[in-house]
């Protein structure tokens, strides 16, 4: 398979902090490949760098064999981009938006109507093509951000966090778009932070966090590590006060054969080296601490439970959003 | 080179059509653009004896100088804020693309508002204009200067506010050093020494002569090309501040 995107040492660092450190990465030509990592962790900073949007401070990357340092004009030719906010033009027309990105793109002047009128039509926006943007819904602005980013037929679309933002129905309608685009043989680089969007959407995902990458593989290679260590989720009949869960879950933590503990809702997941073991220590810690059952299951593991024990992050830090999208940095 | 070149002036023109739709009809830009100097005028027209080859070219250079930082303060920082930019800064155009194709929107506004002041002035005040071609250039020329100066400000600048702020600190003082309400040559010297390092005298003095038809030829060829080289600074140090500013 042909590489599409490589890094080597790719470097970040802003001030004293290093926003991305020395990744190195492949990405093949028709994959869809997942940066997947919590707020913060350098995802959109490593997009902007491959983009051609902020110089790297350190190592190096092509795209479709171009330098993005040295030959980032051509870089960009091969590439569209869709940020985390749909930028397109509120004051303009979802076709003025595309003809202008067909412009800034050298689409030939005879093929851009043409390319506009497929593009509308497969976003599912052609009925609406002289309408404002500034009058469409989030998800209508997202799918003509999207379009913009195709008018140039490029090989490679970078998207970050595609669906942050969006209600549920626009979510899947963008993921079902991707999957039909990536049959078309577009290489599709994208971050998010919910981890089962790149279960259900990436070939290959990395791990991101603290500006390194701790994990490479598809999603099945990367359930398997977890299948090492077992799961089993319990609910208990308690009062819905914050500070007993918090209690009894400090105190399931440091039972024996338990290494990591993680609660989802009502519910506690405990991982643990043994369940047959476990599972008796558990049962006498409820006894003894009078505490009622509701359920109790084993399961297995899930990307979500992959993350955890690879990162060792709870997965309610993926499930923070950014509290303010600043849209660009203003200096 | 010369195909890369021509590219690139194409994708500023672009740049440019789009920046018109998106933002000549914002309001800041007939608030600023337009009544300030108008304003300006007026206050000073009733003070005095009314020359109208004096005044005309005075008010037409302070109007593109207003108007011209007014739409670079919305057509650049808007931008900036709305997040517009990146889609200017993915594509495959230079840094320098972009700030050209940003003057050249502000070289036309600032070429449409003059011409709808030069023309209704000179007939309202009855007089022919001397050398309409010599007038377009000069019009043209310092539209550059000015939209330049406006790109420069408003790279700095997170807000309109801010930008027209921070113009105001170079429109005002300007306004009132180079000429336009009262030749320079009335001033004291420290005055005129000042005004020469100002791109609004070299305006004022290219409009004059050219529709006065007064002074030399000479004088209007130094001061077109004292226009341009200003032009060419404000583009290079606008574009190294917008760059900065962005990363």
């Amino acid at each position: 398979m042909n590489i599409i995107i490589k890094t080597k040492s790719l470097t970040k660092q802003y001030g004293h902090i290093l926003a991305v450190d020395h990744i190195d990465l492949e990405v093949f030509e028709g994959e869809i490949f997942g940066l997947l990592g919590p707020n913060g962790a350098g995802k959109t900073t490593t997009i902007r760098m491959l983009t051609g949007q902020i110089k790297p401070t350190f190592g190096e990357a092509w795209i479709a064999g171009y330098d993005i340092i040295h030959e980032s004009i051509k870089a960009k030719e091969s590439i569209g981009v869709v940020p985390e906010v749909s930028n397109v033009y509120d004051e303009m027309s979802a076709w003025e938006n595309l003809i202008f990105a067909a412009e800034l793109y050298d689409v030939p002047r005879s093929e851009r109507s043409k390319r506009a009128i497929e593009l509308l039509k497969f976003f599912g926006l052609y009925e609406r093509k002289e309408d404002k943007v500034a009058n469409f819904s989030k998800g209508m602005k997202r799918r003509l951000t999207i379009a913009t980013a195709l008018i140039h037929k490029p090989k490679v679309i970078f998207l970050d966090e595609p669906t942050t933002g969006l209600d549920v129905q626009s979510s899947r309608m963008i993921r079902i778009l991707l999957k039909q685009l990536n049959k078309t043989g577009v290489t599709i680089f994208l971050t998010t932070h919910y981890i089962e969007e790149a279960d259900q959407l990436c070939h290959r995902i990395a791990i991101i966090n603290k500006g390194k990458i701790i994990a490479l593989g598809s999603p099945e290679e990367l359930k398997t590590k977890a299948e090492e260590e077992h799961i089993i989720e319990i609910s208990f009949s308690i009062s819905k006060d914050v500070e007993e869960y918090e209690d009894i879950e400090n105190q399931l933590k440091n039972l024996n054969y338990v290494n990591s503990i993680s609660r989802i809702g009502d519910k506690f997941r405990l991982y643990v080296e043994n369940t047959s073991e476990a599972i008796p220590i558990i049962i006498d810690f409820c006894r003894k601490n009078n505490l009622k059952i509701i359920s109790i299951n084993t399961l297995k593991p899930s990307l979500e439970d992959a993350f955890v024990k690879i990162t060792g992050l709870s997965p309610e830090i993926m499930k923070i959003e950014k509290e303010t999208k600043k849209r660009v940095s203003l200096g | 080179m010369a195909k890369t070149w021509i590219k690139s002036l194409i994708k500023a023109f672009y740049i440019a059509k789009k920046d018109a739709k998106v933002y000549y009809f914002k309001a800041p830009n007939f608030t600023y653009g337009l009544l300030m100097p108008f304003a300006l005028f007026i206050a000073f027209s009733l003070s005095g004896q009314i020359n109208p080859l004096l005044i005309i070219p005075g008010l037409i250079s302070l109007v593109i100088l207003f108007g011209t930082t007014s739409i670079e303060a919305v057509a650049v920082v808007l931008e900036k804020q709305t997040g517009t930019i990146e889609r200017l800064l993915i594509a495959p155009i230079s840094f320098f693309t972009i700030v050209l194709g940003k003057a050249l929107a502000g070289l036309f506004f600032g070429l449409i508002l003059s011409i709808i002041i030069l023309i209704p002035s000179a007939i309202i005040s009855g007089i022919s204009i001397a050398n309409p071609l010599l007038v377009l250039i000069a019009i043209i020329i310092s539209s550059l200067t000015f939209s330049t100066l406006g790109v420069l400000v408003s790279a700095y600048a997170k807000w309109v506010p801010e930008a027209q702020m921070l113009s105001n600190f170079l429109r005002f003082p300007m306004a009132f050093i180079c000429g336009v309400f009262l030749p320079i040559e009335n001033m004291p010297i420290q005055l005129v020494i000042i005004a020469r390092f100002l791109p609004l005298t070299y305006s004022v003095e290219a409009l004059r002569i050219s529709v006065g038809n007064s002074i030399s030829i000479f004088t209007y060829l130094i001061d077109i090309v004292a226009l341009i080289l200003f032009s060419f600074i404000f583009l290079i140090i606008g574009s190294k501040i917008l760059q900065k500013r962005l990363e």
